[in-house]
């Protein structure tokens, strides 16, 4: 809602969308708002040297070699329960502006990717590409995850809690 | 073997050697025990993360192509990029299976810029879910 007044309120006064998008606070532990702008690449390659030549076609997880050097892992998407491969798999090996959430935990530094582009004079586009390609395979669901085929036939071979036989009262 | 063939095989090396990334690096040898977590959950606070409790909702998330780590007793948690020779890392339904099970493996573990990369070799041991935690918590994150 606040990015939809803040690109109202830019439209108004005359200045591009493009310029004020500013990824949405969730409140999560040392997050910061920031635009990330790297190289994609594909973990396992940029790490150890693995590689293929479509970074895992994407089946790898990926990430953002940044201008100095530091890799950032883009862990999530703006789609409920779902990673960002989808959304940065089309520009292995490119340059993009990535805005969304860097999340310094302690544990595990990641970024949550909320809108991404290639150029300062494109658009943002949101980091929505999974429920797109799911629902081009699967058809509209309200809740991709319960629809999901995979996701409901492990549930009914070990049930929700992942024991056998172990069921809801 | 040719001296020509030589040369190509020289030539194949030297082009292969050249194109592996420069961040590229040789970790150290560990062995892991902990739980297999969804990393986003475990990280966001949005929902109790652990065991019986969170196994649907971790199902979810490694379908959805979420990194999957495997959090150790101190919380440290480790993010397998690869399994064996499989070396799917998003959205692999073998990983998915494994949500919340306690396990111990062995790998190769890469440390960069915050983040505990694990490369599994093998899994030396697998448990199950064993975390009773939907005594306390029901399933979460919706309660069904």
């Amino acid at each position: 809602m606040l990015r939809h007044m803040l690109g109202v309120a830019a439209l108004l006064a005359g200045i591009p969308v493009t310029t004020v998008r500013a990824a949405e606070a969730w409140n999560i532990p040392y997050e910061t708002a920031t635009i990330l702008k790297g190289r994609v690449v594909d973990a396992l390659c940029h790490l150890k040297g693995r590689c293929t030549p479509d970074c895992g076609s994407g089946k790898r997880q990926l990430g953002l070699v940044l201008a100095d050097g530091t890799f950032r892992l883009v862990a999530k998407s703006n789609v409920d329960f779902a990673g960002s491969v989808r959304d940065l798999i089309g520009y292995c090996g490119r340059e993009i502006e990535a805005d969304g959430l860097l999340i310094a935990n302690p544990a595990v530094t990641v970024f949550f990717v909320q809108a991404v582009r290639e150029r300062p004079s494109q658009p943002w586009i949101p980091a929505e590409r999974f429920k797109t390609d799911w629902e081009a395979r699967n058809g509209k669901a309200a809740e991709w995850w319960r629809a999901d085929p995979e996701a409901n036939h492990i549930i009914a071979e070990d049930g929700p809690y992942g024991i056998k036989g172990l069921r809801p009262k | 073997m040719t001296i020509l063939s030589h040369w190509r095989a020289w030539a194949f090396l030297i082009v292969t050697l050249s194109a592996a990334p420069a961040g590229a690096q040789d970790g150290q040898r560990v062995t892991i025990t902990g739980e297999i977590s969804d990393t986003w959950c475990t990280i966001s606070g949005l929902m109790f993360a652990r065991g019986t409790a969170h196994h649907q909702c971790a199902i979810w998330c490694a379908l959805g192509g979420i990194p999957v780590s495997i959090r150790d007793p101190a919380g440290n948690l480790y993010l397998i990029l690869k399994i064996g020779d499989d070396d799917e890392s998003a959205a692999n339904p073998r990983i998915a299976r494994m949500a919340t099970h306690q396990v111990t493996v062995d790998g190769e573990l890469l440390e960069r810029d915050g983040v505990k990369y694990l490369l599994v070799d093998r899994i030396a041991d697998d448990k199950g879910v064993i975390s009773m935690t939907h005594e306390e918590h029901g399933i979460q994150p919706f309660g069904n």
